[in-house]
């Protein structure tokens, strides 16, 4: 049974193909090279994030086919650059994560736009034995979203104002879709949704029983989300609109389930632990005793 | 250390047993190592490129490891409850076997747990199983169980061997001075004084009478780790008796296997006699019996019940395209021949009881092997990706290998403390014993001289 093959007891066809493993990194990875006749090709995905603050988020997605299947690269430097009259000017590195992902924060204060209004990033993975080179360009408009909460008696709202700032001159955008969220553990949670007006204002009603934290607090988020002229925008506030929430629990009560084991439980395993060392160490204590006893006075 | 007769006798005859290795000993032990050297091989494959290269997957988790942690983890359960019963109820014929239930207690109880260091993908959270122990946990409590069962066994085997210790101390060897110095210093001043045989015998009485409860409750947490899970063929009200049974009935299947291969190699027919391979065979007979009620009940009422998990379970077991000719084999050789071949006068032989033990220890192994993938193996939620690999368990070679590295530590264990220690106990043999009757022929010419307190 000692074979290349595998055996099981089970009488089916159980031969295996080779295992694929869904989060390598090829290009630290000397074996990829050995199996990979020609260079794997990566590709990004680069999207941008206008932010409340004024800064830009640009993140940028690695990933590439490997054996038929998509695999995220991670520890891949890639390196952002801000692209003005065809000049790549250098902003800044990052590795990516686990998942392939690297984000890169620019304060937008500092950016020059282009006779447009527009920025243009480019992101460039330089490549290596094993991987091709890659880049990707991103190009926006710059935008600024607004975001004031309001509330009227027991109504609660949000006022949302987009406007266009990419030609130095403020003008409101309208007819824009505008979604409100709030932050959740995982991913922000959708709780409302509106169009802007000729202000380029939108206000949108929220619920007020949303769980909050200890102290109430909600992280409320506007979004434009996969617009095509501005890219992505976002812009938080945090007001104590929710219900408070404590994640602490104070006290387990006793169970399977808590961190708090059972009384019954949690005895009955002292008892047997101490009865059976207790026996150890008056064992090992009367093997002690043999070497103290007299060596005459044998019984055969 | 003064010995009687019978003793002395007892110990001449074994005695060119541990002065020296014979070629025969040197074959099998460079035979063991060369297996336990492809062992490291494998470990290193599994260490260097992860648990990949073994059959174990996201959905049946346990495979020949864990097979094989149950199988000497109960061999030394057994092996605790036997020798702690013939101390207890000094059962005189059984003085002479004595010795190789307490050697199956520790070997096993070192190879076993090896096997779950095997299975676990991440040493660097090793010792969070005692820093950060969940008391509610059943694993928690087989760890426990575990580590309480070592010492209580080391301490068991070592209180055994004192009294013969202080024997090979005093009688002039023709060995190396190390081991004179061990066998003094771990004789620790035995000398047969009244004061001193009455602390031993306290302490092993005492130990004895721990060690037998112990074992039935660590090999029953062990039967937990599987009874507490709700999975179909697991979540059992008889897993504790069940295991505790199997493992008994193992362990005197390897009791007897052992006796016949020692009595065969070190030509101990006068003191590993028919009558012990009967007596032995009787007790096989009678836990076969209970074995066999424990599994008819397992599957009857599975069967009759016929809740779909239990059904489809009961079927891969029955089913002649999956696992119906194992499950045939691990009762029918397991369960019906060595309780046919006992019953019948005709085979009730020494060859054909060994036969059947050595038989039954290979399906007690199968039975293991049924009771953990085939549960594995019948999913509680329906599976997204139906790849082979991912249903169906298939050990690897460096499974297989690293199993057979198991067995050979096992075996090179025995042949070790075989050449160290007495396999017979000497001074635990009393000279009423009828069956110990003195034959001149087989008496070695050598070592004639007689051991004298030093």
């Amino acid at each position: 049974m000692l074979g290349s093959y595998n055996f099981s007891f089970a009488q089916e066809d159980t031969t295996q193909p080779p295992a694929t493993d869904t989060t390598a990194a090829p290009a630290e990875e000397p074996t990829a090279e050995e199996e990979e006749p020609s260079l794997i090709s990566p590709s990004i995905d680069f999207t941008s994030v206008q932010k409340g603050d004024n800064s830009i988020d640009l993140k940028a997605g690695m990933r590439a086919k490997v054996k038929g299947q998509f695999i995220n690269l991670y520890k891949m430097k890639v390196s952002f650059f801000q692209v003005v009259n065809e000049e790549d000017i250098p902003l800044g590195f990052k590795i990516t994560d686990g998942n392939g992902k690297a984000v890169f924060n620019v304060k937008g204060d500092s950016l020059k736009t282009d006779a447009e209004g527009k920025l243009n990033f480019k992101v460039v993975f330089a490549g290596n034995k094993a991987m091709e080179s890659a880049e990707e360009l991103v190009s926006f408009k710059r935008g600024r979203l607004e975001i004031k909460p309001v509330k009227e008696d027991s109504l609660l709202t949000v006022q949302v104002k987009l406007i266009d700032i990419g030609t130095g001159e403020e003008t409101a955008v309208k007819e824009t879709t505008v979604g409100v969220f709030v932050k959740r553990m995982f991913l922000p949670m959708k709780v409302g949704e509106g169009e802007t007006d000729e202000n380029g204002e939108a206000t949108i009603e929220i619920p007020n029983n949303l769980p909050g934290d200890a102290n109430g607090k909600l992280t409320l988020i506007a979004k434009v989300l996969e617009n095509e002229t501005y890219g992505e925008m976002e812009a938080s506030v945090e007001e104590a609109w929710g219900v408070a929430v404590s994640d602490i629990i104070k006290k387990q009560p006793r169970a399977l389930w808590s961190s708090n084991p059972p009384l019954w439980m949690l005895l009955t395993f002292i008892i047997l632990m101490v009865a059976v060392w207790g026996h150890y160490i008056v064992i090992v204590y009367q093997l002690f005793r043999l070497r103290k006893e007299e060596p005459h006075a044998t019984n055969h | 250390m003064e010995l009687n007769s019978y003793q002395q006798q007892a110990f001449d005859y074994q005695r060119p047993n541990i002065e020296k290795f014979s070629k025969r000993n040197w074959f099998w032990i460079i035979f063991y190592l060369l297996w336990i050297v492809a062992g490291g091989y494998a470990l290193y494959l599994q260490i260097a490129k992860g648990h990949g290269v073994t059959g174990m997957r996201d959905n049946v988790v346990w495979g020949l490891f864990i097979v094989n942690f149950i199988f000497f983890i109960g061999l030394s359960y057994a092996g605790a409850i036997i020798a702690g019963l013939l101390h207890l109820f000094k059962v005189p014929w059984a003085k002479p076997i004595v010795r190789i239930a307490q050697m199956m207690t520790i070997i096993s109880v070192i190879v076993g747990p090896v096997f779950i260091l095997l299975c676990v993908g991440r040493f660097d959270r090793l010792h969070h199983l005692f820093f950060y122990p969940r008391i509610q946990s059943p694993m928690t409590w087989d760890v426990m169980a575990v580590v309480t069962f070592f010492v209580g066994a080391v301490l068991f085997f070592y209180m055994a061997i004192i009294k013969d210790l202080a024997v090979y101390r005093d009688a002039k060897m023709k060995i190396p001075k190390w081991r004179q110095k061990i066998y003094t210093i771990l004789a620790l001043g035995y000398r047969g004084a009244a004061s001193q045989k009455r602390h031993l015998l306290i302490s092993q009485n005492l130990l004895a009478l721990i060690m037998i409860p112990l074992s039935i409750i660590v090999a029953s947490i062990l039967s937990w780790i599987f009874g507490m899970t709700l999975r179909p063929g697991w979540h059992s009200t008889i897993f504790g008796p069940y295991f505790v049974i199997g493992a008994l009935y193992s362990g005197c299947g390897v009791l007897i296997v052992a006796m016949w291969v020692y009595r065969r190699m070190y030509k101990l027919d006068k003191y590993f006699t028919d009558k012990h391979f009967v007596y032995l065979g009787y007790i096989m007979l009678a836990l076969a019996a209970g074995y066999g009620y424990f599994t008819f009940s397992e599957y009857f009422t599975s069967w009759f019940g016929s809740e779909k998990w239990d059904s489809e379970l009961i079927h891969k077991l029955f089913s002649s395209g999956e696992y119906g000719w194992w499950t045939l084999f691990a009762n029918l050789f397991g369960i019906l021949l060595p309780m046919l071949i006992v019953a019948i006068p005709a085979t009730r032989k020494v060859n054909w009881i060994a036969a059947a033990a050595f038989v039954m220890v290979i399906a007690m192994w199968v039975k293991r092997y049924l009771i953990i993938v085939p549960t594995l193996e019948t999913t509680l939620l329906p599976m997204q990706d139906t790849r082979t690999e991912y249903v169906k368990y298939a050990a690897t070679w460096p499974e297989w290998v690293l199993t057979g590295a198991g067995l050979a530590t096992f075996f090179l264990f025995f042949t070790l403390v075989s050449k160290y220690v007495t396999v017979v106990p000497v001074t635990g043999l009393e000279e009423a014993e009828p069956h110990f009757t003195h034959h001149p022929q087989q008496q070695p010419a050598a070592n004639k001289e007689e051991v004298k307190p030093a």
